[in-house]
């Protein structure tokens, strides 16, 4: 797998291999791909985030990851269907946490990631961005992965790191469209 | 505006795209309230089988799915 990344791709895992760390998570979560990306307007992926002006938002990307995982791994868009069907997803939570205690619905990483305890080293939610940015890759008849299929991977549904960008207006079709206003390095 | 208000919004109730993803949040949804009132349940030393009972499922499927936790 290694093999198949570029050096920025690599550079990307590397510090959310880091971060992972540090949040003393037992791999690399979903979120863990994304965020490296924030620090890095040298490389397409964190070109086309600055593009898109996700770069100065970057805190409100972070709050929307920490508010999912607070409400058990449900995105913004998430609790708004929720609401369409009637159910408001703020009462049920604060009815929760009165009961339970506070982070009551709480999970470890905003998209209550699962682990397979023989390969601890992604989280199943990491590895099928990892999947997908191949695909990314092979279709666009590259043998390699680059820093912009990981995010062009994470932005594409299902999965709160994708709602958390389509809420701060990137979307997969616009960070395609971001991507190719800058040749590829 | 989220991209499920704004589909919401065009679309009206009748767009299967909210609905859908509607019941697929309230799975979720679902899952994480049985999981705290399982564990809930657990912390004031009701077995499994009562737990089951409570659930309506066999007693097999609730250790099977939360016994770990």
């Amino acid at each position: 797998m290694f093999q198949k990344l570029t050096g920025s791709a690599r550079s990307v895992l590397r510090a959310a291999m880091e971060r992972s760390e540090q949040a003393g998570a037992p791999g690399i979560r979903t979120e863990d791909l994304l965020l490296p990306l924030f620090d890095r307007p040298d490389i397409a992926a964190g070109a086309a985030l600055a593009t898109l002006g996700l770069a100065e938002r970057r805190a409100s990307v972070e709050q929307a990851l920490a508010d999912a995982a607070r409400r058990g791994g449900l995105s913004q868009t998430d609790a708004e269907a929720l609401a369409g069907i009637g159910i408001d997803l703020a009462e049920v939570l604060g009815q929760a946490e009165r009961a339970h205690g506070e982070g009551a619905l709480a999970v470890g990483d905003a998209t209550r990631d699962r682990w397979r305890p023989e390969y601890r080293a992604f989280s199943e939610g990491a590895k099928k961005v990892l999947e997908r940015a191949l695909r990314e890759a092979v279709e666009n008849g590259g043998k390699q992965i680059g820093d912009q299929h990981l995010l062009l991977a994470l932005a594409t549904p299902p999965g709160v790191v994708a709602d958390v960008l389509a809420e701060h207006g990137a979307t997969s079709t616009e960070i395609r469209r971001a991507l190719a206003r800058r040749p590829a390095a | 505006m989220t991209e499920a208000t704004a589909l919401a919004a065009r679309a009206g109730d009748n767009d299967p795209r909210v609905g859908l993803r509607a019941v697929a949040a309230l799975r979720r949804l679902l899952d994480q309230l049985e999981s705290v009132q399982v564990r809930n349940a657990r912390n004031q030393n009701w077995s499994w089988q009562e737990i089951a009972d409570d659930l309506g499922v066999s007693r097999q499927a609730v250790h099977k799915k939360h016994g770990r936790h």
